[in-house]
């Protein structure tokens, strides 16, 4: 007791303590190793070491260039698709959904129970050429009689976009759930037509959900390689792919840390001009007003 | 870890002091190697170094350890009702208790996490690990791999099948002890490809989209050189790098639909894969399975590889180890792992065991294939490191990654 009021300026600092000593071990430590390594050069037989070798970030720039584009398309596909599909569905949850709310929210999230390399599987499955699926995509003519679903462009970003929409819909949904009806009775009293009013007053209110779901789906979309791998061939072959070949098929180290740094890199890069045209204040969502 | 085993081992018999010496010494080195920040870098030097002066000696014969720590591949001994009969029977016989890890999923990715440790002298606890020809070859060079006593392997001596005693990599065997030999062919739909005689055929423009080949480098290269009247026992860097190209080819116009593991056991019924290259083990699975699948021996040849036995630098049990390997060279003792297996044992007199245990197995052409088939199994030879990389690099990239 007595240790404690005299002490009372460092709780704060206890408190944090935990969520600091996790923050060293588990992102500033394996940073800098990861930053270190992109240094070295050498190979695994030979040994690694410390050189500043900067050439291999350009060296891996040039040589996957064709990867880190691709990623960022689809990526950016993924999480637009996202959007189309996952704005109508959290507004009819937050404004139709009634008594169904939470069961709906539920069915969103459910999926999310079976672990993410599953469900993917399963699509690989599904999808497969001799599933029904893809024989009545044919019948009707949608591809082509010997055409495919599995191991295409399509498969492979409509697998990013399924495994992330989840991402998209729960802040959304958390945005538009808040938004004051009165609001809206006000914008009709004021002889706003449906258009208008949620034009003026429900997409602007929703703009911190749109922010949050933007970036928490395209994150870790630029980052996928699961979905390349169990539903594309290797055209489809994103930097995540690399990533893992480099440090498990190759022992690479140095390229494969160059490459995950770069890919952290302009992802934050993008995310601070994201935010700058979003705007700061859309980011920390309504709370900060 | 491996010191509190060795205290147990201690406490549990009386030891001469040279061996308490020894012991000491082992668990300083293993204290050492465990500095986190120096597991954690990649490490700096190290290297061809480390222990590979100490160990060329053989291994000594000392009382059996209480436990072995296997390591192996995933499904690549007998299983009944969650447990291994085999490793059950040994631990019965001598009253050694087997501890089995199915870690090992791929050579480079196993020797990645390894390499640090063994360049430090220790063997993260392991007493065998299992490793293909090639990487068996480079770890045995390294010196990470101690040397094998004849005289403690008596049925190995007697029982190891000719064509397996004396390879490029060891040419007496005093590193490595087969575990089980595997050949790379064609496995096809034959209701969608009909009879097909030749590595080529994957590149048929009928089957475009339907053609599947494998991760492993050494197996799809090899084939495809042999495809090009090329022999990856003897063929040069330049060769292997013309068959890349060649597949590269394919891959850019949409013939070859991906790169897989065994993923075919799942491709080749559903139909997404009519033809590809495949490993004789799932063959065997997949045949009885469904009278439309058939493996290929390919008349341009086929690739032969063995996974093999060895005891690393600084395993905790390496006489059990021994003991243990001798053991397994029994037909008794080797028919059981092979029904379940079902690739090539290397234990010769495992046929006629299977003959009564179960007749189909020891039938079957894929398992026990015959001396004129045999002939025509291919090596991918050893490589210098700076044209592995190179090949490697090459591979890598038109696999799209």
């Amino acid at each position: 007791m007595s240790f404690a009021r005299r002490h009372k300026g460092l709780l704060p600092w206890a408190l944090l303590l935990p969520g600091l000593l996790w923050l060293i071990v588990f992102f500033a430590l394996p940073l800098y190793y990861q930053g270190r390594i992109s240094l070295e050069t050498g190979s695994i037989f030979n040994g690694f070491h410390f050189d500043w070798h900067f050439g291999t970030y350009t060296h891996a720039w040039s040589q996957y260039k064709t990867q880190f584009l691709r990623s960022f398309w689809f990526a950016g596909l993924s999480t637009f698709l996202s959007l189309v599909i996952g704005y109508p569905l959290a507004y009819a949850i937050a404004f139709r959904g009634g008594r169904w709310r939470n069961a709906l929210l539920l069915a969103v999230i459910l999926p999310f129970f079976v672990t993410y390399l599953v469900r993917t599987l399963a699509w690989e499955t599904i999808l497969d050429d001799s599933s029904p699926l893809v024989s009545i995509l044919q019948t009707l003519h949608i591809i082509g009689e010997h055409g495919r679903v599995l191991a295409t462009t399509g498969s492979v970003v409509a697998g990013i976009t399924y495994n992330f929409l989840p991402f998209m819909i729960l802040p959304l949904y958390a945005s538009l759930e808040r938004i004051d009806g009165r609001l809206l009775e006000a914008g009709a009293d004021l002889y706003g037509n449906r258009r208008s009013v949620f034009r003026k007053i429900t997409l602007p209110l929703s703009m911190p959900g749109v922010v949050a779901g933007v970036l928490l789906t395209f994150i870790p979309a630029a980052g996928d390689f699961v979905n390349a791998a169990l539903l594309g061939s290797p055209k489809q072959t994103m930097i995540g792919n690399v990533i893992q070949s480099r440090y498990l098929e190759l022992n690479d180290y140095p390229t494969a840390a160059a490459l995950s740094f770069s890919l952290m890199a302009i992802i934050l890069v993008l995310v601070a001009i994201w935010a700058m045209v979003a705007g700061t204040e859309s980011l920390m969502g309504s709370e900060a007003k | 870890m491996s010191v509190d085993r060795e205290m147990d081992e201690l406490v549990q018999r009386e030891i001469s002091r040279r061996q308490l010496f020894r012991l000491g010494g082992a668990g300083a080195m293993s204290l050492g190697a465990a500095g986190f920040l120096a597991a954690c870098g990649s490490g700096g030097g190290g290297g061809l170094g480390g222990g590979s002066k100490t160990v060329s000696k053989t291994i000594a014969k000392a009382p059996l350890g209480t436990q072995l720590n296997f390591s192996n591949w995933p499904l690549y001994i007998d299983v009944s009702h969650g447990k291994h009969p085999t490793l059950e029977k040994f631990t019965k016989k001598f009253g050694v208790h087997v501890k089995y890890t199915e870690e090992i999923n791929d050579n480079t990715e196993f020797f990645g996490k390894v390499r640090q440790q063994l360049a430090n002298g220790s063997s993260g606890g392991r007493d065998i690990i299992v490793m293909t020809d090639w990487m068996a070859g480079k770890m045995i060079k390294l010196g990470y791999i101690q040397k094998l006593d004849h005289a403690a392997l008596p049925n190995v001596q007697k029982n190891l099948i000719p064509a397996l005693q004396h390879i490029d990599f060891d040419p007496n065997r005093d590193y490595s002890v087969p575990w089980q030999s595997g050949q790379t062919g064609l496995i096809v739909r034959t209701d969608k490809v009909g009879d097909v005689k030749s590595v080529n055929d994957v590149f048929n423009p009928k089957y475009k989209g339907k053609v599947t080949l494998l991760t492993e480098m050494r197996d799809t290269v090899g084939l495809t050189m042999l495809g090009m009247g090329k022999d990856p026992t003897t063929g040069s860097t330049a060769d292997a790098l013309a068959a890349i190209d060649k597949i590269d080819k394919y891959v850019k116009n949409g013939q070859i639909r991906r790169f897989t593991g065994n993923d075919y056991l799942k491709d080749l019924p559903n139909g997404d894969t009519w033809i590809c290259y495949g490993w004789s083990g799932d063959a065997v699975q997949l045949q009885s399975d469904n009278k439309n699948i058939k493996f290929i021996h390919p008349e341009e040849g086929f690739m032969l590889w063995t996974d093999n036995m060895m005891v690393p630098v600084g395993a905790p049990h390496p006489y059990t180890a021994e003991v243990f390997m001798n053991w397994i060279y029994q037909p008794e003792v080797e028919a059981p792992i092979e029904d379940y297996v079902n690739y090539v044992p290397p234990v010769a007199g495992t046929k006629e065991v299977l003959l009564k245990l179960d007749p189909g197995v020891a039938k079957n052409p894929l398992i026990f294939p015959s001396e004129e088939v045999l002939k025509n199994g291919h090596a991918f030879k050893q490589l210098a490191p700076a044209d592995e990389d190179k090949i490697n690099n090459a591979f890598q990239a038109v696999i799209g990654a």
